[in-house]
């Protein structure tokens, strides 16, 4: 991959290999310089959901309508305490 | 609904009700109109047996979720974050509301839109608003009702709502096998029920349905449009020249099993009414799945058995049975789908719609019987329905299971030694 700095929202993240392309993230790209997250709309479930990945992991969560409701609703506080690196990740 | 109710002199000289009721050549009519009885039979089969409620695959993701009947229970079937699936009775533990709505969704979590009490896809209840009203958070033992015993077989998910009572193997038996036949002709081993469901609405009594799935006598007589439009060689199986039979399988279950002509004639796919050479990718990869086998497996065909109380296979299609009320009841159908099945499966689809869809050829005339039968046996004479077809000729397989020919009434009279079983047995609460 190339490593200009990120631009913004971009669509999906395509290894470029002759016939054999190889997708490593679909999407757009919510990025900074500490984390890089991929987001889209996943529509295999009954209903739609995010789908949100972690490309410097890999790891995957989808947030279905309610919870992302609770999100946009959950305390400053609240948030802040998920900031916390040994809140869940590095608990030790 | 004015039938005659025998007079409980009557019912006292025959032994229980359901002993004068259920003879082994005639069953009264009653039977079909009496909303006690109907009362009865939601206590002692809906609510106690093993019911089809519906299939894994129409929850493949986590947190899937889509709305069931289980007779008169109103169910939500979810996947978990586990991957497990649960039934759920749609009932808020607060004051009673409808917790779901929609059809099917995707969601972790339900919350109900009177007061917002928020469940978890198990049903365990994780909060409410204004929690000092209860004195804080977690506070309530409480949750979304549960069907008490769920289990599935082959991915087929069935619910019991008795805590207690036979496992869903013990209940299917060898109606097992008739499940796996079908699975068998899926090539990479698993069958699907996503093609979507069709809903028919159907005013008359469940049991006309379930007696009518294996009764081979009406074919030649309620679907001659279907075999003439379509060419199919199918109407001639129920004859008295046929060599199908009729099996009851025990408890309650029954086939028509075409085999023994299929076998006659030896074609890979007449049961489907094609020709390997049209459905090559099919073919080939039962023949890679299977070898030697598959041929086999190819000639029999698939299943047509009706599995008690509501849960049918025929051949390509699935129907699941639900009763409203003593005259009405809704019939939910849809397409096999094999997993690998490649061009096959759309076929099964086309031709489901052909039969079973609303502008189909087959249901709506079984319907139109169904119907017709529920008003002819509201009237007041003769009280009796005729089983005996087929009586003088039956016999017992290698396998012990009771058979007739093609056409004979040997899948009813299974039908209804079983249902007496389960309508006699105590009431729950009562000494047992
Ligand atoms: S009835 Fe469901 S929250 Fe009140
Ligand atoms: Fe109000």
């Amino acid at each position: 991959m190339d490593a200009q700095p990120a631009e913004g929202p971009r669509h999906e993240i395509v290894i470029e290999d002759g016939d054999d392309d190889v997708t490593i993230a679909q999407g757009k790209v919510v990025e900074s310089e500490f984390a890089s997250m991929a987001v889209r709309l996943d529509t295999e479930g009954n209903s739609v959901r995010l789908r949100i990945e972690d490309l410097r992991t890999g790891r995957v969560r989808h947030l279905d309508a309610l919870e992302l409701e609770s999100i946009v609703w959950l305390g400053d506080g609240h948030l802040t305490q998920l900031l916390d690196p040994s809140h869940d990740r590095w608990r030790g | 609904m004015t039938a005659v109710v025998p007079s409980a002199s009557e019912v006292e000289e025959g032994g229980s009700r359901y002993d004068r009721l259920i003879q082994p050549a005639r069953v009264h009519g009653t039977l079909y109109t009496d909303p006690s009885i109907f009362a009865e039979e939601l206590r002692k089969i809906w609510h106690r047996t093993w019911v089809f409620v519906g299939h894994e695959s129409e929850v493949p993701q986590v947190n899937d979720y889509v709305r069931k009947q289980l007779a008169d229970q109103d169910v939500v079937m979810t996947r978990d974050k586990e991957g497990e699936v649960h039934l759920l009775i749609n009932r808020c533990a607060h004051r009673g509301l409808q917790v779901c709505d929609d059809k099917s969704g995707n969601s972790s979590s339900f919350r109900c839109p009177y007061h917002g009490w928020t469940y978890r896809n198990t049903g365990e209840l994780l909060g409410y608003p204004y929690n000092k009203g209860y004195g804080g958070k977690k506070q309530l033992p409480l949750g979304m009702g549960k069907v008490a015993r769920v289990a599935s077989y082959q991915g087929f998910v069935f619910g019991s709502l008795a805590e207690e009572g036979p496992s869903l193997e013990e209940h299917l038996g060898a109606a097992k096998g008739e499940i796996d036949r079908l699975v068998g002709l899926a090539p990479a081993g698993k069958v699907s029920l996503d093609a979507g469901w069709l809903r028919h609405k159907t005013r008359s009594n469940w049991k006309f349905l379930a007696e009518n799935e294996t009764d081979g006598y009406h074919p030649q007589f309620v679907h001659g449009s279907i075999f003439g439009v379509t060419g199919s060689p199918i109407g001639e199986l129920y004859s008295d020249n046929s060599t199908a039979v009729t099996r009851s399988l025990g408890d309650g279950h029954s086939e028509n099993d075409l085999r023994p002509e299929f076998r006659g004639f030896a074609e890979p796919m007449r049961w489907f009414g094609t020709t390997p050479d049209r459905v090559p990718n099919y073919v080939a990869a039962m023949k890679e799945a299977h070898g030697e086998d598959a041929d086999r497996l190819m000639i029999e065909g698939a299943p047509h058995v009706m599995i008690f109380p509501n849960l049918f296979i025929a051949e390509i299609q699935v129907f699941n049975i639900q009763p409203v009320g003593v005259g009405e009841c809704v019939q939910y159908s849809t397409a096999v789908q094999f997993d690998g099945g490649h061009e096959l499966n759309m076929r099964m689809v086309s031709q489901s719609i052909g039969s079973v869809g609303p502008a189909g050829m087959l249901l709506a005339d079984d319907t139109e019987m169904y119907e017709r039968n529920q008003r002819g046996v509201a009237m007041a004479d003769p009280e009796w329905l005729d089983v005996r077809r087929g009586l003088h000729r039956e016999s017992v397989d290698e396998n012990g299971f009771t058979i007739g020919t093609a056409t004979d009434e040997t899948g009813m009279r299974g039908f209804w030694n079983h249902y007496k079983t389960l309508m006699t047995a105590p009431d729950e609460g009562q000494d047992d």
